[in-house]
């Protein structure tokens, strides 16, 4: 564990039934780190226990075994459990239920306000939020009269709202459109790399997993593979296994290698295809 | 047609009202409404009413939107008018239908209908606009505010507040998916507009009991939610927006006050408009 890691799951096992005879785990002897600035992506199939990894790192759930630290404070102890909320920032799939206030900047400043933040402050950073996902203009709004992207938008600034160094998102996409979907991800990239703040994106969607730093794809509980997404995208038995569906992107490629059109295997984006296309047919 | 419910809800904007601290907005509206049931006499009553057109005008709330929440109302305005028509016997026999029964409108009956009507329509008028021109939060914040004293009493007004601002912001959430669980029932055969009343309210189980179930999944969520955003007990919280008393809220209060005085003052000091009234229908 070295002191760039944000967010550190030490062999962490959770089970919903730990006291019967024979537990199930969500969660069986899971490791890895999230370092400062990271984009990490974790994926993985329904029930594949992701969603539980979400809330065991800002200790809404505590390991049953393993520990996990966020910033070196161990997430099990009591006194750690609003610091670690404040470092750790997690956003979930249904944006119409984290939205606690009517009001947008209201929602925004619920987290501040409840860290007792000076209203000053409050007012800034809420500005700065809302700035930072695009949604500044819609501030007075009314929260039930915004579109599934941008709700989910709002519950994004709320939780930079309270600075965390890191923030986990829990399918932030599923429940949306394909626009609210692209606003959505646009915005988790731009506040990754404008403003260094580190993502866990926990996903089903392999095309989400495209721009990551690294990739974690986890079935049945367990870590299946940890890699670079070109890496991981070329290991199309596992992804199978693990129920997960290429992006079409690949699946096209796949279709052209099977025609004897011999195309790199390392292609992830519609550009690169393309790039790729252009240069082949123009020899 | 469940959208058209506008009771509770806020329309933003810029006006003098809008401007008013919420706590101010409640202890106005309270001294309102006492003062509209000191009202004994037509004089006052008007005056009254007049207050809450002008509050109205100055709130710059679209004429329709008012429309909307006095036409949900008009059936209770006229219920009630009609009791008194008939219960209130006193002054001049107007309507006599059956020769030997007691059954008849009187003068004073009119008179208590007209009164009561104006009364509620006033009543109305001016609570709504505390709704309006108020942002939900600002007013559970308020009254958050104002019952603080409670605290002595060990009661936990946060909370209290809390319940009502997660209450609200939740309305058209569960309106919508009221809207939602219906069409998904009609889709499956199920009769909600036809039949007697008991039938139809037994047809609502069917739309209620999914909603519940909704809204306590919805309630699990939001907690864990709002555990993430490290929402405790709401002890040591601060506020984005502080609330101060500005000159506005002190010219308000003294204009309310003195709208009471006159309310007093034409209500006991003989201006008796109930023989004018008798006049004017003679």
């Amino acid at each position: 564990m070295s002191t760039q890691d944000l967010l550190v799951f030490d062999n962490v096992s959770f089970s919903y039934n730990e006291d019967d005879e024979n537990p199930s785990f969500a969660v069986k002897d899971v490791s890895f780190s999230v370092r400062k600035g990271e984009f990490l992506v974790i994926l993985g199939h329904n029930g594949s226990g992701k969603s539980t990894l979400a809330k065991l790192s800002n200790a809404i759930f505590i390991p049953t075994t393993g520990k996990v630290f966020v910033n070196g404070m161990d997430t099990s102890l009591p006194e750690n459990e609003i610091p670690v909320r404040k470092n750790v920032g997690v956003v979930f799939q249904n944006p119409d239920n984290q939205i606690v206030s009517s009001i947008v900047e209201e929602d925004v400043a619920f987290g501040p306000e409840n860290l007792a933040v000076d209203p000053k402050e409050i007012r800034i950073r809420v500005d700065e939020a809302l700035k930072a996902v695009g949604m500044y203009e819609r501030r007075f709004s009314e929260t039930h009269r915004l579109s599934g992207g941008q709700k989910q938008r709002v519950a994004i600034a709320g939780i930079i709202a309270m600075r965390p160094g890191c923030i986990v998102l829990d399918e932030p996409t599923a429940m949306l459109d394909p626009k609210g979907r692209a606003d959505v991800l646009n915005t988790i990239r731009a506040l990754n790399k404008d403003h260094g703040i580190s993502v866990v994106l926990i996903t089903h969607f392999m095309e989400e997993a495209v721009y990551a730093d690294r990739v974690l794809v986890i079935d049945q509980a367990r870590i299946r593979a940890v890699g670079k997404p070109r890496e991981i995208f070329s290991q199309r038995e596992m992804l199978k296994e693990c129920g997960l569906e290429l992006p079409d992107t690949a699946k096209l490629c796949d279709k052209l290698r099977d025609r004897g059109i011999g195309i790199r295997d390392d292609i992830l984006t519609e550009e690169e295809l393309i790039a790729e296309i252009i240069k082949r047919s123009g020899k | 047609m469940i959208r058209d419910i506008t009771i509770g809800q806020f329309f933003p904007g810029k006006s003098l009202i809008h401007k008013l601290d919420p706590r101010a907005k409640i202890l106005l509206t309270i001294l309102y409404i006492v003062s509209l049931f000191i009202c004994r006499n037509f004089f006052s009553l008007i005056l009254m009413l007049g207050f809450a057109i002008a509050c109205v005008l100055i709130s710059a709330i679209s004429p329709g939107l008012i429309w909307k929440s006095l036409r949900s109302i008009i059936f209770i305005v006229l219920f009630t008018s009609a009791l008194q028509l008939f219960y209130n016997n006193d002054g001049d026999v107007l309507w006599k239908p059956f020769e030997d029964h007691k059954f008849c409108i009187t003068t004073g009956g009119v008179y208590s209908a007209v009164f009561l009507a104006v009364r509620i329509i006033s009543l109305i008028l001016f609570t709504s606009l505390l709704t309006y021109t108020t942002s939900p939060n600002m007013l559970t914040d308020a009254i958050e505010r104002l019952l603080s004293p409670l605290k002595l009493f060990r009661i936990k007004v946060h909370s209290l507040a809390m319940m009502m601002t997660i209450a609200l912001r939740f309305i058209p959430t569960l309106i919508n998916e009221i809207d939602i669980i219906m069409s998904a029932q009609k889709a499956r055969g199920a009769s909600l507009d036809n039949g007697s009343i008991a039938k139809r309210m037994k047809a609502m189980t069917s739309v209620f009991i999914p909603l519940f179930v909704s809204a306590f999944r919805r309630a699990a969520d939001l907690a864990v939610a709002m555990e993430c955003r490290c929402y405790t007990d709401g002890a040591n919280r601060t506020r984005l927006k502080v609330m101060r008393f500005s000159i506005l809220d002190y010219l308000a209060f003294a204009v309310v006050i003195l709208l009471c005085f006159a309310a007093i003052f034409t209500t006991y000091y003989h201006f008796s408009d109930s023989l004018l009234f008798k006049a004017v229908l003679k």
